[in-house]
C-alpha cells in the first residue's frame, strides 16, 4: 500500500528494448551472470561483477530507480563498500552524516546516543540519504563500466534449470523473449519473483506491527541530522514516532498502528498529513511541506534457509525480510550483494570450484540470523510484543532520564558488519590465537590511517578487487605468495604508522601478516607469516569442502 | 552489572512475565522486588530506590 505524490529527484524513464541479440524469440547470446532485479541489490552485485571481470545482465520490471525510497540510512560498513563500487564520494557528498541519536518520552529528552566513532575512521557511522538517489548513481556507473546492460521494463515472466543453467522467460513491452544464463541472481525484492516460481517457503517471525512512513519536502533549516525517536507523545498519545532529516530539503516520519486501527482509514492522505501537522506543530515548526510518498509496511524477520538453489542465488529482500529498526535492510542487502560479486565471479571466470557458492549461502544465512536477532531486540522496545514488554519499557522511559545506565536499554542497536566467525572459509584458527588484539578470520578491518607509498590513507583504501595480503614489514622481506588467484601483497612498513595506532590495533609486529579477502573481510592471519600456510589458505577458499550439513 | 548483562536479564524478565501473563505480572514484580531487597541486604539503599520508584518523572 503506497502512494508517490512527486518524484524525489527527476526521474530518468528509460525505454524497453529488444536487445540486438534476440532472433525467433530467444536471446542468442547466453550470458554468465543475470541480475533479476535493478534494485540497490541487482544494481551493487552487477557493479561487483563488473569489477571483478564479469558482465552482467540486469532485468528490471520498472522503467525507473525506485519511485519510492524506501532506505533512508547507511551505516559504515556500507560506505566501505561503496566506496569500492566507485560511487562513495557522491553519496557521501549528497547525504547528511550523523552520529547521534535523541529519544523522547512524551515531551522530554531522555536518552541521547553516540554511534561509535572515533580519530581512526574516514567515514561518519551512518548517514541520512534517499536510496533511489543511490540506485541512480549505481546505474550512472554502471553505464560507465560498459558491460553491464541493465534492460528496463523487462520481468522474469518463468524459470527452468538444470545442472548447466538456467532459462529464464523475459515478459517485456518490446517483445518476450528466453534467455540463458550460467547463473541467476535473484535480487528482486521481498515479494521476489523468482522465489515464487520456485516455490521456496520463508521462515521465521511475522509481527503484527503495522507502520505507516512518509516522506515530506519542507524547509529544514535548524533541524538536526540524525535520529529521533518519540515515545507517547503529545503528538501521538499512547504511539512510536520516528522522525529523521534527509537531504534534499526533505524529512522522514515513520509511526506505529495501534492495533484496533483499521489500516485502510489511516492510510488515507488526510489523516497521514494531520499526524504530521501534528507532529510538526508540537515541535513549533509551522512551516509549509508537501508530501513526497507514503508506504505501510510490516515488520517482519523472515530469510530462506538457504540462498544457494541449484544455479539460482538469492540475495537482498529476495532472501530475507527483515525489521526496520536498526536500519538492516538495504544495508544488509548491500552487504550480500559484495560477499557474492566475487565468489560468482571467480567461479564464473574458473578461477574457483562452485563449492565456494556454498560458502555465500552459509554466511548470509549466519548474518541475516544475526541481523533478525538485533532486530528483534530493537523492535521489542519499539513495538513491545506484549502487555508486560510494553509495562517495563514505559517503567525503562520512565526513569531513564534520571537513572542513565537503565536508559541503555533504549539503545536502537543500529546496523554494523556481522562477524563471520564460523564461517567455512576462515582459516589457521590456530594461528590467530595467538594475537593479543586486531580481527580474527571472519572479522572485517577496524580502520586506521596511514601514510602508505607516500600519501595519507586509510587502511580500507588499500583493497582492491582481489585478495589482499597485508604484510606489516619492509617491502623488499615481504612473502612470495603462488596462487592463481587474484592476490595483491601490500606491504606496512613501520615507518608508515604514522600515528603509531596501526600496528597495536592489529597486534602486529614486523612479520605480521593478514589475508584478507576481496569482500574486506579476514580469511586468515599470522603473527609470523608463513607462506606455505598462506598459500593453503587460498587453495581452499578456490575450493572449499561441500557443505556436509 | 555491564550493559550486555542488563540487558539480557530485562529481556528474560520481559519473556518470563509475557508468558505468566499480565493477570500475575503485579504479584511476580512484587515478589521479585522483596527478593531483590534480601539480595541488596541494605535498608539505606533499598529506602532510596523505593524513593526512585516513587518519584514523579521530572517535567517539562
Amino acid at each position: 500500500m503506497e502512494t508517490t505524490f512527486s518524484e524525489y529527484f527527476p526521474y530518468v524513464h528509460h525505454a524497453a528494448s529488444r536487445p540486438a541479440t534476440v532472433r525467433d524469440g530467444a536471446d542468442g547470446r547466453r550470458h554468465p551472470v543475470v541480475v533479476a532485479g535493478g534494485g540497490p541489490t541487482g544494481l551493487a552485485l552487477a557493479l561487483g561483477l563488473s569489477i571483478h571481470g564479469v558482465p552482467v545482465v540486469v532485468l528490471e520490471a520498472d522503467d525507473t530507480v525506485c519511485s519510492g525510497s524506501r532506505a533512508g540510512a547507511f551505516t559504515r560498513r556500507t560506505f566501505e563498500i561503496l566506496e569500492r563500487l566507485g560511487i562513495v564520494g557522491q553519496v557521501m557528498a549528497d547525504g547528511l552524516g550523523w552520529r547521534t541519536g535523541w529519544t523522547y518520552w512524551r515531551d522530554r529528552e531522555v536518552f541521547r546516543f553516540d554511534m561509535p566513532h572515533d580519530e581512526n575512521q574516514k567515514y561518519p557511522p551512518a548517514i541520512s540519504h534517499l536510496q533511489n538517489w543511490i540506485e541512480q548513481l549505481m546505474v550512472e556507473e554502471a553505464g560507465r563500466r560498459g558491460d553491464i546492460d541493465i534492460r528496463w521494463q523487462s520481468r522474469v515472466a518463468g524459470l527452468a534449470q538444470d545442472s548447466a543453467g538456467v532459462r529464464l522467460e523475459v515478459a517485456s513491452p518490446a517483445g518476450d523473449y528466453a534467455l540463458q544464463a550460467d547463473w541467476v541472481v535473484a535480487c528482486d525484492g521481498g515479494r521476489s519473483t523468482v522465489r515464487g516460481l520456485l516455490g521456496l517457503p520463508m521462515t521465521g517471525m511475522r509481527y503484527e506491527g503495522r507502520y505507516v512512513i512518509i516522506d515530506v519536502r519542507m524547509d529544514t533549516e535548524g533541524l538536526p541530522a540524525g535520529r529521533r525517536c518519540w515515545f507517547d507523545p503529545p503528538s501521538k498519545p499512547g504511539g512510536t514516532l520516528l522522525m529523521y532529516k534527509k537531504p534534499n530539503g526533505m524529512v522522514r516520519f515513520d509511526y506505529q498502528l495501534n492495533e484496533e486501527d483499521d489500516e485502510a482509514l489511516e492510510m488515507q492522505p488526510e489523516r497521514v498529513f494531520a499526524q504530521v501537522d501534528a507532529h510538526l506543530r508540537m515541535l513549533g515548526l509551522a512551516r509549509k511541506w508537501e508530501p513526497v510518498w507514503m508506504s505501510l509496511y510490516r515488520a517482519s524477520a523472515l530469510t530462506l534457509e538457504r540462498y544457494l538453489h541449484g544455479r539460482v542465488l538469492f540475495a537482498g529482500d529476495a532472501a530475507h525480510l527483515v525489521p526496520i529498526f536498526g536500519v538492516r535492510g538495504m544495508n544488509s542487502a548491500v552487504d550480500d550483494a559484495h560477499n557474492l560479486a566475487w565468489k560468482l565471479a571467480y567461479v564464473a571466470r574458473g578461477l574457483a570450484q562452485p563449492a565456494l557458492l556454498e560458502t555465500y549461502s552459509a554466511e548470509r544465512v549466519y548474518a541475516a540470523r544475526e541481523n533478525h536477532r538485533y532486530a528483534m531486540k530493537g523492535a521489542e522496545f519499539m513495538a513491545p510484543p506484549s502487555r508486560p514488554f510494553r509495562l517495563m519499557r514505559d517503567a525503562v522511559l520512565s526513569l531513564a532520564e534520571r537513572h542513565p545506565a537503565l536508559a541503555q536499554l533504549a539503545n536502537p542497536r543500529q546496523h554494523s558488519a556481522i562477524p563471520l566467525a564460523a564461517s567455512p572459509l576462515n582459516a589457521f584458527p590456530e594461528r590467530s590465537a595467538g594475537f593479543a588484539a586486531g580481527p580474527a578470520p571472519g572479522w572485517i578491518l577496524p580502520e586506521c590511517p596511514l601514510r602508505h607509498a607516500g600519501r595519507d590513507t586509510h587502511l580500507t583504501s588499500l583493497l582492491g578487487p582481489h585478495f589482499t595480503a597485508f604484510w606489516f614489514g619492509e617491502a623488499d622481506a615481504a612473502p612470495r605468495i603462488e596462487t592463481p588467484l587474484p592476490l595483491e601483497v601490500v606491504a606496512i612498513p613501520p615507518a608508515e604508522d604514522v600515528t603509531g595506532r596501526l600496528y597495536p590495533l592489529y597486534g602486529a609486529v614486523p612479520g605480521t601478516l593478514y589475508l584478507v579477502r576481496p569482500d574486506g573481510h579476514v580469511l586468515a592471519r599470522w603473527r609470523q607469516a608463513a607462506p606455505a600456510e598462506i598459500a593453503a589458505a587460498l587453495a581452499r577458499a578456490r575450493a572449499p569442502a561441500p557443505a556436509t550439513a | 552489572m555491564n550493559a550486555q548483562e542488563l540487558d539480557e536479564a530485562y529481556t528474560r524478565l520481559c519473556y518470563a512475565l509475557t508468558d505468566a501473563g499480565e493477570s500475575r505480572t503485579p504479584m511476580i514484580l512484587a515478589r521479585l522486588a522483596l527478593l531483590l531487597m534480601q539480595e541488596v541486604g541494605d535498608a539505606a539503599r533499598i529506602g532510596r530506590a523505593i524513593d526512585a520508584a516513587l518519584a514523579e518523572p521530572p517535567r517539562a
